[in-house]
């Protein structure tokens, strides 16, 4: 079937790119991996690789054009659809360049995981080689220009809806966001044009910390039963997690922290901080905390495809955010670089894109090392499940008042309670424990956390 | 009662009551009614109250206009609205001016009645809906009655109003029945619209024959078949616009269907969405929505005539877009 190649977003800050050069043309067969076209981007020029074979049926973008993030270059027949077919299907959506063709209005929230999901398999199927091959721009076209888009709303500036139009916003579900606060760049409108409307808003919640999920949870009537078919997320969900737990031998060690200082800690820092709107929580010491504890153990900061390992030097930290529906882990490059205040701050940005699908391609790829916070619901304890290619993952729980022995007395002492799950083909028991024995020292004296 | 029952109850009342109140146009009296509306009143009036004309509109509805403005209180039966289109200077230049341009000295309590709207067959030259045409006009009073009820309680205050009062009955209306209050002094106020059905979803507005044809039962589709619950609203008086009843409703449901046989442009529901627009602005979570006839002369063939009009299908898809369903 047919499908669009859209211009890739090849970086941070590229708004827009230009088709140098068409290396294949019109017509022209072309093989899953091979150069198609030569795109400048406001940093370089690159190659871009079809994501798929077939037939490369239209060179939407002229060259020397100059085409917007997110918007279509190319037609790729990749069925067997003629490339006379293929020119139909394209004037059929609206013809070269017209923005609709990749707004989303559909309010429904699986493209852009279910592309970085899809990657992640595609790497674990090429596990021979490249295991951190990025794959920006052809996952990002890899299903229908919806889902090019679902990665793609960064292009134009951050708080536009569709990339270069007004975001659309019916009269009540304005007046009713002003209301409530809602920030509406946050939203995806699930009206015509993507206006968002009414019940667009009803879904979201204000100011959703981390941890609020669902949005209202609807009562099934006794007597009756509701079914529910799988979204794609979900089923992503459901076949990367049975690979995990079929594939990954799962050993789990727990480990109590006494994290009172950490919280007097961080009340204190959140007193100066509050005039620059941050509020750091304990989340963001663990994290601190766990980049710090790799660096010293750097067995646990590292991937395995089944037949080697690649430990890395920096940590890319994913942060497990719930959203309606499912679970996206947004990844901190490079949290190994960055001080607390600036984990804050970019998670917080992370977990707000991830819940509104707007995270970017190589946000969802690339973790070394995960952790899951289930903190903010009142959970002591839980175990995770390792998400393949990494090694490990770790569980944090609430950090509350307990009673502990502290100084040869029982007291009420702040504590929390961390759970590693790691992949024994690669990760020893003691090795695994004497990351915990760092990771704890760290929380329990937080003076190294902000050395 | 039947719908001309009514009309003819509410003439008859208002006669006995007044002396002054007549009532002329084509086949009126020796006929008993060109559509039996006035059947019986030669008899028990005479011929001096009950008047039958000859063809011609423009003579007659001028001698009522001049009636009116030396103290009688005329009725004048137009067979068929479309005929009115011959006498328009009459109606519009001098029934609805000439309070205004006499500065009060004269009024015109008169009240032109007939039936409006597209019937049956009865081509492009007889089946205009000329409510939009009148309620355009500074000086005239609207009125359009969807059931037996309300044809005798508006068409009471309408003959009761000092001001020229455009009537707006059916043909295909008149055998319709309903309850009619059998209270003395039954009379329904002009300028006020009436909430016929509770509902939270959408706010719909029509009136007259449309409501009565189509729009009741496509509220009833909505209900059963789609599960919109619909908030029905009568307009009854086209001019003045009882604006206030309609705003409350979609500040509560926030979307508007409005339906009429209308043609779309400068058609009488335009005029309804132009004075709700604005000031519903803001409670709206869609555009306002206005079902109308086709905008074609309207066919002789009745397949055709019966295509151009709102059906039911299109009332419902018009709903549901506004909805979002």
């Amino acid at each position: 079937m047919s499908a669009y190649v859209t211009m890739p977003q090849l970086s941070d800050t590229m708004t827009d790119g230009t088709v140098v050069k068409w290396v294949k043309k019109e017509g022209e067969k072309v093989r899953q991996g091979e150069v198609i076209a030569e795109v400048e981007t406001d940093k370089a020029t690159m190659e871009m690789e079809a994501f798929d074979s077939g037939i490369l049926a239209v060179a939407v973008a002229k060259e020397g054009e100059k085409v917007l993030v997110g918007h279509p270059i190319a037609v790729l027949a990749t069925g067997k659809e003629t490339v006379e077919e293929a020119r139909a299907w394209h004037q059929k959506q609206g013809g070269a360049t017209t923005p609709a063709v990749t707004a989303p209005p559909v309010a429904v929230p699986v493209a852009a995981p279910v592309a970085a999901d899809d990657s992640k398999t595609e790497m674990e199927e090429n596990a021979a080689g490249e295991v951190e091959k990025e794959q920006p721009h052809s996952v990002a076209v890899m299903e229908s220009p919806r889902s090019a888009a679902g990665s793609s709303p960064a292009s134009a500036p951050p708080t536009k809806d569709n990339g270069d139009r007004p975001q659309r916003v019916s009269p009540l579900a304005r007046r009713m966001a002003q209301d409530k606060g809602i920030d509406l760049n946050r939203i995806q409108g699930s009206g015509p044009n993507g206006r968002i409307i009414e019940r667009d808003l009803a879904q979201t919640s204000s100011s959703a910390p981390a941890a609020a999920s669902q949005a209202a949870v609807s009562q099934i009537a006794p007597g009756k039963k509701e079914i529910i078919p799988l979204s794609k997320m979900r089923l992503t969900i459901a076949k990367r997690l049975v690979l995990s737990k079929q594939s990954i031998p799962h050993f789990y060690e727990t480990i109590d922290v006494d994290v009172e200082d950490l919280s007097a800690l961080r009340s204190q820092m959140n007193k100066r901080l509050a005039k620059e709107s941050i509020k750091v929580s304990i989340g963001d010491f663990v994290a601190r905390a766990v980049v710090l504890a790799l660096a010293e153990h750097p067995a646990l900061n590292a991937t395995f495809d089944g037949s080697q390992i690649t430990r890395m030097g920096d940590v890319n930290l994913g942060m497990a955010v719930a959203i309606p529906d499912g679970l996206i882990v947004p990844v901190l490059k490079n949290a190994n670089r960055l001080s607390i205040r600036e984990i804050r701050q970019r998670s917080v940005d992370l977990a707000d894109r991830a819940r509104a699908q707007r995270l970017k391609q190589d946000e969802m790829t690339g973790a070394t090392f995960t952790v899951s916070n289930l903190g903010a619901y009142g959970i002591r304890e839980f175990s995770a499940i390792v998400n393949p290619p990494e090694v490990a993952i770790l569980a944090v729980g609430a950090a509350e008042k307990r009673p502990t022995v502290y100084n040869d007395a029982v007291v009420a002492r702040t504590m929390m309670t961390l759970t590693l799950s790691a992949d024994h083909r690669v990760v020893d028991g003691a090795t695994a424990a004497e990351f915990l024995r760092t990771l704890k020292s760290l929380l329990h004296e937080p003076g190294m956390l902000v050395a | 009662m039947q719908f001309r029952e009514a009309l003819r109850s509410a003439m008859t009342e208002e006669m006995e009551r007044d002396d002054r109140v007549f009532l002329m146009g084509e086949e009126v009296a020796q006929y008993n009614g060109a559509y039996k509306i006035s059947e019986g009143m030669l008899e028990k009036f005479g011929d001096k109250r009950v008047i039958d004309t000859p063809i011609s509109e423009a003579g007659f509805a001028g001698l009522g206009v001049g009636a009116a403005m030396t103290g009688l209180r005329p009725i004048i039966e137009f067979m068929s609205w479309s005929f009115s289109l011959v006498c328009m200077d009459q109606i519009v230049n001098n029934a609805a001016n000439v309070r205004y341009m006499s500065g009060g000295q004269f009024k015109v309590p008169i009240v032109f009645r007939g039936g409006n709207g597209i019937a049956h067959q009865l081509a492009a030259t007889h089946s205009h809906r000329m409510e939009s045409v009148f309620a355009r006009i500074p000086g005239l009073i609207v009125v359009a009655p969807s059931t037996p009820a309300e044809a005798k309680g508006l068409l009471k205050s309408s003959i009761r109003c000092d001001d020229p009062v455009i009537f707006l009955e059916s043909e295909k209306m008149l055998a319709e029945t309903g309850s009619v209050p059998d209270e003395a002094e039954y009379l329904l106020p002009l300028g006020v619209a009436k909430v016929e059905r509770e509902g939270s979803d959408v706010t719909i507005v029509s009136y007259g024959r449309p409501l009565q044809r189509v729009v009741r039962t496509a509220v009833e589709a909505l209900a059963a078949d789609h599960g919109i619950d619909a908030e029905l609203i009568d307009a009854r008086t086209l001019r003045p616009l009882d604006t206030e009843t309609i705003l409350a409703s979609i500040r509560k449901t926030h979307r508007c269907v409005i339906v009429d046989e209308d043609w779309g442009y400068c058609g009488m529901g335009s005029g309804i969405l132009y004075k709700l627009q604005k000031p519903a602005f803001d409670d709206l979570d869609a555009p306002i929505e206005y079902v109308h006839s086709d905008e074609i002369p309207v066919p002789f063939s009745h397949p055709l005539e019966e295509a151009m009009l709102p059906s039911v299908d299109r009332i419902v898809s018009a709903v549901r877009e506004v909805c979002y369903r």
